[in-house]
Formats: C-alpha cells, sequence, structure tokens
C-alpha cells in the first residue's frame, strides 16, 4: 500500500512540475507603432496582446497576438485610415511567433521571430530583449523594427511625402508561468 | 468684363453639372479596384493567422473570439471605400478654398454696380456647388461599426455644423441682399447680415481645414 501511495505521489509530482514548466501566459502588454513623416510623428497603442508559451523538449515556442484595429493613436480617423492601409477588414490579426531555449538566461537575449500582417510573413531575426524577473512575473521589452514594405504596406503619404519605411514597435510584456498564475 | 461674366457663367454652370453627377459617379466607386485580394506567393494562406507547425500554438487558444480573429471582404471593402471618398473630400474641400476666397474678394459692399454684384454671385454659387460636392464625400463615407470619434475630427465635425448652416443661409441672405440692391433699395432687414454669415461660415471653414492639418 505505501508503495502504491508513494508511485501515485511521485506521478502527481512529476505532473505538476512538468505542468510549472510547460506553459506561459501573456498577463499584460503595452505595443506602441511608432510612423515617422517630414511633418508628423505619430504612434498608436495596443493593450489587447494575448499570448501563450508552450515548453516543450527543452523549447519554449510563444505566439502572441492582437487585432489591429486595438491600436489607438488618440485620432479615431488616423486609426480608421491605419486600419485600411494595412488591409485590417481582410487581415484583423497581427501574430508573432517564436521559439527559445527553455533555461534561458540573463537581463538581455536575442529572438528570431516570425511576424504575420497584412495577409504577409517576415522573419525578423535577432530581435534584442530585456528582460527583468518579478517573483514569478517575467517583464519583457523590445522593439521590433517593422518594415512597412516587408509587408507590402503602401505608404500613406502626405503632401505628396510618404512616411518612413522603418515603423518600430516597441514591446512591453509580462509573462507568468501558468501554474504560479493560479495560484 | 461681358466676356469675363459669360466665362463665369460657365464655370459655374460646369460645377453644378459636376456637383449633380456626383452621386453617379460616387456609386460607380462603391467598389474600390483594389478590393479583393491579391494572392502572392509570400502571402499566408487564410486572412487569420492559424497554428503553425513551428509553434503548435494556434489562435484558436488565445481567447479571441472568431468574429475577431476571422476578416471578410465586405469589412474591407467599407475601409477602401471610406478612405476613398475622403480622400476627394480632402482635395474637393481644398480646392474650394480658391472659390471661397474669390466670393470674399469680390464681396461688392453698399455701392455696388450690377455686374460686380453679378460677378460676386457667380462666385458664391461656384463655391456653394463645390461645398455641397465636398460634403457629399464626406457624409456618405461609410463607417465601420462601433467607431467612435475622437482627437481633431471632433473639431472638423463641430466646426462643419456652423459652416455647413452657413453655407445655407448666407446665400439666401446674399440673394435677398441682391433683389434689394436690384430694386434700387439700401439692403436692410436680415440680409443686411449677409455679410457677417458669410465671415463666420469663410472663418469656420478654415478652422475646419486647420484642425485636421496642425497636430495639437
Amino acid at each position: 500500500m505505501k508503495n502504491i501511495l508513494f508511485g501515485a505521489m511521485i506521478v502527481v509530482l512529476g505532473a505538476v512540475a512538468e505542468g510549472r514548466a510547460a506553459e506561459w501566459i501573456l498577463e499584460g502588454s503595452t505595443l506602441t507603432y511608432h510612423v515617422s513623416h517630414t511633418l508628423h510623428e505619430t504612434e498608436g497603442i495596443s493593450h489587447a496582446a494575448k499570448g501563450k508559451g508552450v515548453c516543450k523538449d527543452k523549447k519554449c515556442d510563444f505566439l502572441v497576438a492582437v487585432p489591429v484595429k486595438s491600436f489607438d493613436s488618440g485620432d479615431s480617423n488616423r486609426d480608421l485610415h491605419m486600419m485600411q492601409v494595412t488591409k485590417a477588414g481582410e487581415f484583423p490579426m497581427i501574430a508573432v511567433r517564436s521559439s527559445v531555449p527553455e533555461t534561458l538566461d540573463g537581463a538581455s537575449f536575442t529572438v528570431d521571430m516570425e511576424i504575420q500582417f497584412v495577409g504577409q510573413k517576415a522573419l525578423y531575426k535577432q530581435v534584442k530583449f530585456a528582460r527583468s524577473d518579478d517573483g514569478p512575473a517575467t517583464h519583457l521589452s523590445a522593439t521590433i523594427p517593422l518594415i512597412l514594405t516587408d509587408f507590402k504596406i503602401e505608404r500613406p503619404s502626405l503632401l505628396g511625402m510618404p512616411v518612413k519605411d522603418l515603423a518600430p514597435v516597441r514591446i512591453e510584456m509580462t509573462w507568468r508561468r501558468k501554474d504560479a498564475a493560479a495560484k | 468684363m461681358k466676356a469675363t461674366l459669360t466665362m463665369l457663367k460657365n464655370i459655374t454652370a460646369f460645377t453644378m453639372a459636376v456637383v449633380l453627377s456626383i452621386p453617379s459617379i460616387a456609386a460607380a466607386q462603391s467598389t474600390p479596384p483594389n478590393a479583393a485580394p491579391t494572392a502572392t506567393p509570400s502571402a499566408a494562406p487564410s486572412s487569420a493567422p492559424s497554428g503553425d507547425a513551428s509553434t503548435g500554438i494556434s489562435l484558436d487558444e488565445l481567447g479571441f473570439g472568431k468574429d475577431q480573429e476571422q476578416g471578410n471582404a465586405e469589412d474591407q471593402a467599407i475601409l477602401d471605400k471610406r478612405s476613398h471618398m475622403l480622400k476627394i473630400h480632402q482635395i474637393l474641400g481644398l480646392i474650394n478654398t480658391g472659390p471661397m476666397l474669390a466670393t470674399l474678394y469680390t464681396a461688392p459692399g453698399g455701392k455696388s454696380n450690377a455686374r460686380a454684384r453679378d460677378l460676386h454671385a457667380y462666385m458664391g454659387i461656384t463655391t456653394v456647388s463645390l461645398y455641397a460636392a465636398t460634403a457629399y464625400f464626406a457624409i456618405r463615407a461609410p463607417k465601420p461599426k462601433g467607431t467612435k470619434d475622437k482627437g481633431p475630427i471632433r473639431v472638423h465635425k463641430a466646426l462643419a455644423w456652423v459652416h455647413g448652416i452657413g453655407m445655407i443661409v448666407t446665400p439666401i441672405l446674399g440673394t435677398m441682399a441682391l433683389n434689394q440692391r436690384n430694386n434700387n433699395e439700401q439692403v436692410h432687414g436680415i440680409a443686411s447680415a449677409h455679410g457677417a454669415f458669410a465671415a463666420i461660415t469663410a472663418l469656420s471653414y478654415g478652422g475646419a481645414i486647420l484642425s485636421v492639418s496642425i497636430k495639437f
């Protein structure tokens, strides 16, 4: 009987331990795009991203997605124009995928990210992330050097001058292990 | 002077014809040429990013509703049509500053002759006609459901109420003033407010343009 109980405990503890390492949930985020024009600088912010990470075989796969229409620049007309230019009607989501080693240490690291946007995919290599741990939560921040023409986006223009092709996206994210979040 | 007036008459008639034909132009343009998606070899296969073999996580697992994940051509067509119509609104609005300034410049004042008054009237008719066309494209531009106005567009729309009313009242008062002057009377009664209404209309029109041009 003792052996059976001991065996059951090992199985349960093993499952819990595996569960702890298995999943990450995006708890909060701030994504900010920055568009530059000779006459204007514009930023749009979204807090609507959702994300998940699954760790398996010493590798963690992450998916983060955000609705295009959730970006708010403080000007509804500009936001609707942004949605038109980025074909948000047909392609309402931006999805970012990446894989990182499970044992990722240090205050900074680089990640290859596959971004799906406007019905196109583009790979951004070696995007530098800064990391800080706060108990069970992990804060990550980075800037993706998004290039509009990578996604075949026709650059909007003002007075005949198009916006710059580089539209960096600043990312601030807080991730939490799913088992820790359940506590 | 006669030749100038004849030319202005022709311009006014042409502007009126353009304005009257606008609904048919807009109807013809209701489906923009690039509304349909064009697939490219590097394009993702569907509108909603789905599960990926490399990550194994699907978008469904994140908890977005299907309505948020799935796009459709109809929504995009609305955005395209809106953008297209507002672009025309913007261009016509800027063009109309010309006739509007000319109308103000040719305002004949109290001691005017009939030709000066006619010139001013034709300029006014041209301005109002172009204004009607400009307003048409703004009013008829479709808006996606649930959109709430935010930012400078609220000022732009508030001022549109002012110059919109002004564009109706000013020509009516102008016609009254013209009739009084043509009858060799001094402009009197409510018609004497024509100039004040014109000034308020022009100022609010300029303000509306600036409200969406200057970043506050």
